[in-house]
């Protein structure tokens, strides 16, 4: 007798061969994870400037063309000196909240220096998301976002951004989504290299910003008017500005269009 | 990966789904979650006289939509979570069971059509809670929230016509006018309207028939 | 004990035919040898405070941090074996996690100290491990105010508004005993805070010989915003100060406070009226402490 239990109550090897593992475990069909985001939230645009970084999204959750929810937060902060903006996957976006909550409380562990020295940083915080980002896309199951991470490390603005393919890349100006295609431009008439940083002030970056949020409302047809923008300055730090609103936007000129080409009436 | 389409998110062949009209929305006293009672298999429907609003705790239940079986097993586990919740640590909050509904909708969103508005009422801070916790597995705290394919032809209206802080016979007034429009306009929705009242004096159920909502 | 040599403390899961683990007996022994622990309920939250003694001249003073986190909201500090004490923290800090991933609230304090207690009980249970060596004490603020609760070796805990381990206990309990009498109209957290420095001293008159270091946190709802957070600066000095004054004041003035000094190990002792009934069981001639 085989004394051992495990092999109890299992077909006998000598009838029927051995236990195929393979095929035991083997699912009826494969695991499928890659998914498609649902409720979603449209760009996050960012720029430096001499003193810090300014990043700006709209409080959209649109569910296909449908404008569903229209308070969504999506400039998360962590610490005092650092913000995620998140586009993409709203669902992903409250789990990669979650994420950021527990790393800071697990930051808190045994940490005098917590709240100081020891703070998590926007470097600490991208390269933790980028990790993420990259090890959800290498199971096939994605965090279906685009991630700008912006903050003051050492002194020195930090911007640097993650999607779900786990791609990153800085630049002083970065923007997600429609963004990329339509802020990134406008952004660039201000700081087109790196030396223009230096010689960008904190008024000039906010109206760039402001600007690009009014053409991103222009064009981009999953975007609102409502939006959120927060600046974290090496002096003043964290200044989180809701509510705010597309302003003075351009319309008049409407009213001298007529027809599409030929007519005049 | 190309080679297997599968849409998850797409109801299999034959299924039974609430292809729905229900809302939920908070007012002075508490809560009232509104839906319509048609659930359909393609265009037959299955069953005219459906209950959609769903108890998981004395004063917290959801409206469902989207696949009858999905919903109805996700409800049923989170009931047995409230349950042992209460046991353990005493009665939940509205926020905590929608959080429950959250975690077992977003981690299995691959397999779930289930989109569920969670109301409930708070004995200790008196006030009524909706949330809604759409198809990807997201949760928005609302004042009021619709959803179902009847929805979307009532946002307009609903925008327009809330009021915080209204009265019990403003609230019911304005989820009738609301479900009445949605069921006008929308094919899979249909039957009674059914509302659950969830205030400090306990749980009330109304029931408005065709001939009454209709024409209004 | 007659008991010693017919091998029923050697297994955890084997009770005496007397009906004891001696496992835990020792577990709790290990607990009355280790440096004072005390934590004080007021009005708005709790306080805790270590004494740590300096085992060294090459350790870091300030460093060496004793009193641990467990969620933001909740606080611990325990006397026994540290590393046990250690485990015991992580293993809490897993349960609050996990509790606010599937609730999206922070753990009531009561809720916590059922789970960890289930934890520390399961330890006595099982053939392949030993009790944990340690007894903790635990609170913070949550939605119902302010909770502070003692865990043992065997898995009991009680909420207190008081609580002392290690071995200094007798004299903190005692001194606890008076100063949440003192203050039952009002206590504020910065009081207790104060009062807190006084019993460490207190309980360290005891064991003189050696330095200390003292280690105090809080988590109140006026003073840290309900979250977990060390006393530092000007309001530890401050109670510093107090305290010593006190203990100079102390000296000459009342003798019953040394009353339980000397010998920490001596049964009868336990029995005095400075105990808390629920506390600790009762005790009998040759010093065990029954288990409830």
């Amino acid at each position: 007798m085989n004394h051992d239990p495990f092999s109890w109550g299992r077909p006998s090897d000598e009838t029927y061969g051995a236990y195929n593992n393979e095929i035991a475990h083997a699912p009826s069909f494969p695991k499928m994870n890659t998914q498609q985001p649902i409720v979603t939230g449209t760009s996050v645009i960012s720029m430096k400037y001499n003193n810090g970084v300014i990043i700006a999204a709209d409080n959209l959750g649109s569910y296909g063309s449908l404008l569903r929810f229209t308070d969504i937060e999506r400039l998360i902060p962590v610490g005092k000196n650092t913000i995620v903006g998140i586009s993409g996957d709203i669902s992903d976006m409250q789990h990669i909240e979650h994420l950021l909550e527990e790393i800071e409380t697990e930051n808190q562990y045994d940490n005098s220096f917590a709240d100081n020295e020891e703070s998590l940083q926007p470097s600490y915080v991208f390269e933790y998301l980028a990790n993420v980002m990259y090890s959800r896309r290498s199971k096939m199951n994605p965090l279906w976002n685009a991630l700008i991470v912006a903050g003051v490390e050492d002194n020195k603005p930090f911007l640097r951004y993650v999607n779900l393919l786990g791609v990153t890349y800085s630049s002083p100006t970065l923007a997600t989504g429609f963004g990329a295609h339509l802020a990134v431009p406008l952004l660039r008439r201000v700081i087109d290299r790196e030396e223009d940083i230096a010689k960008t002030d904190l008024q000039t970056a906010k109206t760039t910003i402001l600007e690009a949020m009014k053409v991103l409302y222009y064009r981009d047809a999953r975007s609102s008017r409502k939006f959120s923008l927060a600046i974290i300055d090496n002096d003043q730090g964290l200044i989180f500005e809701k509510d705010l609103q597309v302003e003075k936007m351009a319309w008049n000129f409407a009213k001298d269009i007529r027809g599409y080409g030929t007519q005049k009436v | 990966m190309n080679g297997i389409q599968v849409d998850m998110n797409r109801l299999k062949k034959g299924e039974v789904s609430l292809g729905t009209s229900i809302m939920a929305v908070t007012f002075k006293d508490g809560v009232i979650l509104g839906a319509d009672s048609r659930t359909t298999t393609g265009a037959y429907i299955a069953n005219r006289v459906t209950d959609k609003l769903t108890r998981i705790h004395d004063k917290v239940w959801c409206c469902r939509s989207g696949s009858a079986a999905d919903t109805q097993a996700v409800a049923d586990i989170v009931q047995y979570y409230l349950d042992l919740y209460t046991t353990q640590y005493g009665t939940p909050s509205t926020k905590t069971a929608a959080s429950v509904f959250k975690t077992l909708c977003y981690e299995n969103k691959d397999n779930l059509t289930a989109g569920i508005i969670v109301a409930g009422f708070d004995d200790d801070t008196k006030k009524g809670e909706v949330y809604s916790v759409p198809l990807g597995g997201s949760i928005h705290k609302q004042k009021y929230a619709i959803a179902g394919s009847g929805s979307t032809f009532i946002y307009g209206y609903c925008d327009k016509n809330f009021k915080e802080d209204m009265t019990k016979d403003e609230t019911i007034h304005f989820i009738k006018h609301s479900l009445s429009q949605a069921i006008k306009w929308d094919g899979s929705s249909g039957g009674v309207i059914r509302m659950v009242i969830l205030t400090e004096s306990g749980v009330e159920r109304l029931i408005f028939y065709p001939d009454e909502y209709e024409n209004l | 004990m007659t008991s010693i040599g017919t091998g029923y403390d050697l297994s955890n899961s084997v009770f005496s035919p007397d009906g004891r683990n001696f496992q835990v007996e020792y577990a709790v022994k290990a607990v009355e040898n280790g440096a004072t622990s005390i934590g004080i309920k007021c009005d708005d939250g709790v306080v805790f405070a270590v004494e740590k003694i300096v085992t060294s001249k090459l350790l870091v003073p300030k460093r060496n941090v004793k009193i641990q986190g467990i969620d933001r909201h909740i606080g611990c500090v325990y006397s026994g074996l540290i590393p046990d004490g250690r485990h015991f923290v992580n293993r809490g800090r897993e349960e609050a996690s996990n509790f606010k991933k599937l609730y999206s609230n922070a753990i009531p304090i009561p809720a916590f100290a059922d789970r960890i207690g289930q934890y520390v009980q399961a330890h006595t249970l099982y053939n392949s491990v030993r009790p944990f060596g340690v007894t903790a004490i635990f609170g913070g603020i949550d939605e119902n105010g302010p909770h502070l609760y003692m865990l043992e070796p065997s898995g009991t805990y009680w909420g207190y508004k008081g609580a002392a381990t290690g071995k200094g206990r007798q004299t903190a309990k005692a001194e606890l005993e008076k100063v949440i009498d003192q203050n039952s109209e009002g206590f504020s957290a910065r009081d207790a805070v104060k009062q807190a420095a006084k019993i460490i001293y207190m309980a360290h008159e005891d064991n003189k010989e050696k330095d200390f270091e003292l280690e105090i946190s809080w988590c109140s709802k006026s003073e840290t915003n309900g979250l977990h957070k060390f006393v530092e600066g000007e309001l530890f000095d401050e109670a510093v100060e107090y305290a010593k004054k006190e203990i100079a004041g102390d000296e000459d003035s009342d003798s019953d406070n040394a009353m339980s000094s000397d010998d920490e190990d001596a049964g009868p002792d336990v029995a005095t009226t400075t105990e808390t009934p629920a506390t600790e069981g009762n005790a009998d001639r040759d010093g065990d402490i029954e288990i409830e």
